[in-house]
């Protein structure tokens, strides 16, 4: 780390290490996770909000982030807190978590009321249940390769 | 659709990475072993899934209650892409395969042939069952010829991954517990981990269809040793002893072996008649009937 970079930069950094617990390889700076991050000499606040309310993975995220914004030099105190509003939606995906969620897990993401394409062969899906493994997931089919999707939605 | 002439044909396909897709024209035996294990794992995750759902009332902390009513959707979404991957290979329907299942006609995991009765176990189940599950399904995962189970293999595999993680957490949380919640925990090691062990099976055949058509792609008895060397020092570290007065350190390998392995539990759960078998099927069978109208009126 070169000394130009600021200390919220590397903060910054430090965050954008953690994954999704369910996406490894999926950063929750990408998947929008995180909200704010403020630092105030050496005491950093991470604001978080969950894709929603019920994730079952707070705890393991929050734990995350703390331990990887400790690691930064200067910083010896972080706090991580869990947010309420705003309430999160896929719009708050980076550009190209989309794609990396198609290529590495099937996974489609369900953007306004448009149709929700097939992650391998591009055909329109078709809904099958509101709920998939997850409470944020919903699950399509693909009537042209016969692919199970699972969509993320808002 | 693509087509082999033979079997060796399609074997040597298969051993240059091929991947099949559902609508390929496989060689029938090679559909049969491929269904015949997703079906196996489909029912396996609904039957789990019931089991963690009756935990929801009883677990103790809201904490540990969410992770329970996650890991309830996960296991249920789970079944629900798994049987839809299984019906697309054309032999039976979901329908079908729910109905076997009721009937005690198909097997699922033995580790679900067993009673969860206290907390303890279900920390048990949460630290050495699902590591297990979670290492034969990584060495299926690995390089898995069926694309389509493959694929779900991959979302599935974070998330047992992540029950793995919410596993430990408890396992620490109890082993750092009380004097009562440690004997707890114990009663449930001596209980689970040996139905845990077996959920591996027994040694792999040196005929393993499985193996050979790229399935699986470890053999039973190497994955079950890493489960070995992993589990005796961790639950040693936290002072809890290891059912198996035979159990010891070899010092010249320098792993743990252990005694002889009875596996006539593992044959007798499988034929679907383990210690909880009877009650778990017609549970799940009560639950699917009771559930009916929400078919129904989902189909309209």
């Amino acid at each position: 780390m070169t000394a130009t970079t600021s200390l919220l930069d590397r903060c910054r950094q430090a965050i954008a290490t953690v994954d999704d617990p369910e996406y490894p390889g999926v950063s929750i700076v990408d998947l929008g996770l995180v909200e704010s991050l403020d630092v105030r000499g050496a005491t950093a606040t991470v604001g978080l909000i969950p894709t929603f309310s019920g994730c079952p993975a707070l705890d393991m995220i929050a734990n995350d982030v703390h331990r990887a914004v400790s690691q930064v030099d200067e910083i010896s105190t972080v706090e991580v807190k869990w947010l309420s509003a705003p309430v999160w939606s896929v719009d708050r995906l980076a550009e190209g978590t989309q794609q990396q969620l198609a290529v590495d897990f099937t996974v489609a993401v369900q953007i306004g009321t448009g149709p929700v394409l097939c992650p391998r062969c591009g055909t329109a899906t078709s809904h099958l249940s509101m709920f998939g493994p997850s409470r944020c997931r919903s699950v399509h089919r693909c009537e042209s390769c016969r692919e199970p999707v699972e969509v993320m939605r808002s | 659709m693509r087509t082999w002439g033979s079997m060796e044909e399609f074997e040597a396909f298969l051993d240059a990475g091929g991947i099949v897709e559902v609508g390929d024209d496989m060689p029938h035996e090679y559909r049969q072993a491929v269904f015949a294990f997703i079906e196996m794992h489909a029912n396996s995750e609904l039957m789990g899934g019931l089991t963690e759902r009756d935990w929801i009332p009883r677990t103790p902390g809201l904490r540990h209650k969410m992770s329970v009513l996650a890991k309830t959707q996960d296991e249920i979404g789970h079944g629900h892409l798994l049987y839809m991957v299984a019906a697309d290979m054309g032999i039976k329907t979901r329908t079908e395969m729910l109905e076997d299942l009721f009937a005690g006609k198909s097997r699922f995991h033995n580790v679900f042939h067993y009673q969860a009765v206290t907390w303890g176990d279900q920390v048990a189940i949460a630290f050495l069952v699902d590591a297990a599950a979670l290492a034969s399904q990584q060495a299926v995962f690995k390089n898995c010829s069926y694309g389509p189970y493959r694929r779900i293999l991959k979302r599935i595999i974070s998330e047992e991954g992540f029950h793995m993680r919410l596993g430990e957490d408890r396992m620490m949380r109890i082993a750092e517990g009380t004097e009562a919640q440690r004997k707890l925990f114990q009663d449930s090691l001596d209980r689970w981990f040996w139905p845990a062990l077996q959920l591996f099976g027994p040694d792999s055949k040196p005929n393993d269809k499985l193996l050979r058509w790229h399935i699986k792609s470890e053999r039973n008895e190497v994955l079950r040793d890493k489960w070995v060397q992993k589990f005796v020092p961790m639950l040693h570290s936290y002072g809890f002893t290891i059912p198996d007065p035979d159990l010891r350190f070899d010092e010249t390998t320098r792993k743990w072996v252990l005694g002889e392995i009875d596996w006539e539990p593992l044959k007798r759960t499988l034929a679907n008649g383990g210690p909880d078998s009877t009650r778990r099927i017609s549970e799940a069978r009560d639950n699917y009937e009771r559930s009916g109208w929400v078919r129904e009126a989902l189909a309209q």
